[in-house]
């Protein structure tokens, strides 16, 4: 099985007008030609294959949307090759087009004006999709997100969680091989994202539709996508499961011990005080191989522990800790 | 082509959209006509006729140009095509299969409609039973009549949409704006018709595209031109709509290119 998206060394370069500050400066940049190059994308290389949900996620200008841009066919890449469904995108735009749906959080494609129904039917002819089988999709599609109380109402009188809901429901309703979603869950509220969420996992699932989107929100990753791309300043810095990101990094986990009254200062050998306030101490467990087991042991049974509580290490903490590693030392894992 | 028939529905429901709409553009039109018409009286206030046009002509010219021009709304095209360009908001419609020049077109061809219909027929009707409006020159003159009006479209979107597309690369939306919209007030024979325009300007102005907006399917409606120099004139209107249409796609291939190596 060959891969439905195909990335080598992919790179893409702005050139923007160089500006000069101040107001001679102003001036100056009315007359000079001069550029400075932007690297939004550089040397990224990755295989998407069918049926994969795959998080692509970043800080803020780290090359995500342009990463996106290039996979539809709406920018060129300065270098590298892209081929998505055995085509390059931006040769072959309006053929790409027809295989691929698109999400934009910021962007609307609905008709601000007119009932959400007209821009489905709108969107039908755009697609030359069947009727039975854009009828098909669009009573399961809507069942499945709960459209149905306002497929007849006007778009700017819905709520952001029901834009975003439609929109989704469009993208999908030529039934594309690849859903490209761009923040799709930015600006909702947690039952919208909730159901944003399910959705999508459950899509990927049942009709195997192949998913990317670049996301915030590190929930959406947990829910959605199995698996992870991060990049940094341009750069891949990390492709592959969430979990095997959690275990590269030690995956530390914090322990709570609550007493009833103070035992004074207690270190333990399997684990690092962080913090101690006296009746509730904090740890860090650094090593995988520690179980709660062998630290009550250690703390044994005089001591009046009263509770108990260990935190497995959440996603953001674990790719804070990743970023902040790899700040101190700039090695690729 | 079942994707553009559909747009042109969308257009035409879009500006369905807002009730109240209507009423003021018919209230508009009607303040609009009437002022042109109040000129022409004035004008021709104690004179039956100058240069051979009377003023039931001039009437009927006034209305005719509230008609041809009242439908197209070059701002409104102006303004799309600057600000998706602008805002990239353009992206979308790279993403679909649809070649974006051909999609305002067929939303601008429903909004039109619309405005046709609910806007400058009723217009035409008030003030044309006020003033009173001549008929068509002749059978020939009225059926002839409908192509220019279609002609006159489709060159107004042309030279709007182009004006929209070079606000890409030139100055602000509202000044090109306000460029194309003294052009066209002047060089449409909307505020004044060409024959009473001094030469050699009245050649100069017979001559370039915009003359087929206003003036030519007036001149036609009116019998200023015989058979022969009507069809004349529709070939010549054809072929200016073909340089503007090459226009148009060749600068709309450059804006997009530019969109998809640049990012805009």
């Amino acid at each position: 099985m060959t891969a439905l998206i195909e990335a080598r060394g992919v790179s893409k370069r702005f050139r923007q007008h160089k500006r000069f500050p101040g107001l001679l400066g102003a001036f100056k940049t009315l007359v000079t030609s001069e550029y400075t190059e932007v690297t939004a994308v550089s040397d990224i290389s990755f295989d998407i294959a069918a049926g994969e949900a795959v998080g692509y996620l970043g800080p803020n200008g780290a090359g995500k949307s342009t990463m996106i841009k290039m996979m539809t066919g709406i920018l060129v890449p300065s270098a590298g090759t892209l081929s998505v469904l055995g085509r390059t995108p931006h040769e072959q735009r309006m053929a790409n087009a027809r295989q691929i749906g698109v999400v934009f959080g910021q962007r609307s494609q609905l008709w601000w004006d007119l009932p959400v129904i007209d821009s489905f039917t709108l969107h039908q002819r755009i697609y030359d999709i069947p009727q039975a089988r854009y009828a098909d999709n669009l009573k399961r599609f809507s069942a499945l997100l709960d459209l149905t109380p306002f497929l007849d109402r006007a778009v700017r009188q819905l709520s952001l969680g029901q834009r975003m809901r439609a929109e989704i429901v469009m993208s999908l309703l030529h039934d594309p091989k690849i859903l490209f979603l761009d923040e799709p869950t930015i600006g909702l509220d947690v039952v919208a994202k909730d159901a944003v969420r399910k959705f999508l996992a459950e899509i990927n699932r049942e009709r195997g539709v192949t998913i990317i989107l670049t996301t915030h929100d590190l929930q959406d990753i947990e829910t959605i996508c199995p698996r992870l791309i991060m990049v940094d300043h341009s750069r891949l810095i990390f492709d592959g499961e969430l979990g095997r990101l959690r275990a590269a990094l030690g995956s530390a986990r914090r322990l709570t011990l609550e007493f009833s009254a103070d035992p004074g200062p207690m270190a333990l050998d399997s684990a690092t005080l962080t913090a101690d306030e006296g009746l509730r101490k904090h740890y860090l467990l650094e090593r995988e191989d520690v179980s709660l087991v062998q630290i009550l042991g250690e703390v044994g049974s005089d001591r009046g522990l009263k509770d108990v509580a260990l935190h497995e290490p959440d996603i953001e903490e674990v790719i804070r800790t990743f970023y902040q590693r790899r700040n101190a030392a700039p090695v690729a894992p | 082509m079942m994707a553009y028939a559909a747009f042109a529905r969308s257009g035409f429901l879009t500006s369905l959209a807002y009730r109240n709409e209507v009423w003021a553009n018919i209230f508009g039109k009607l303040v609009q006509v009437f002022a042109r018409v109040a000129i022409w009286l004035a004008v021709y206030a104690g004179v039956t006729a100058v240069d051979g046009i009377g003023i039931k002509d001039m009437i009927t010219y006034a209305l005719l140009g509230g008609v041809v021009m009242g439908t197209t709304r070059y701002e409104r095209i102006v303004h799309q095509v600057g600000k998706a360009l602008k805002t990239g908001d353009v992206a979308i419609w790279l993403l679909k299969p649809v070649h974006y020049p051909l999609y305002l077109l067929a939303v601008e061809a429903g909004m039109s409609l619309y405005t046709f219909l609910l806007a400058v027929v009723p217009t035409i009707i008030v003030v044309a039973s006020v003033y009173g409006m001549l008929p068509p020159a002749s059978l020939f003159h009225g059926v002839m009549f409908l192509p220019f009006c279609l002609l006159g479209f489709t060159i107004h979107f042309l030279c709007a949409a182009i004006f929209g597309v070079l606000a890409f690369w030139l100055m602000t939306i509202f000044s090109l704006e306000w460029l194309l919209q003294s052009l066209i007030t002047l060089l449409s024979g909307l505020l004044v018709p060409f024959w009473f325009f001094p030469e050699p300007f009245g050649t100069i102005a017979s001559h370039q595209p915009l003359a087929w907006l206003v003036y030519y399917p007036s001149a036609v409606w009116l019998g200023q031109l015989d058979v022969g120099g009507t069809l004349l004139h529709f070939g010549l209107g054809l072929a200016w709509a073909a340089l503007l249409a090459l226009a148009l796609a060749l600068l709309w291939r450059r804006a997009s290119s530019r969109i998809t190596v640049q990012g805009g």
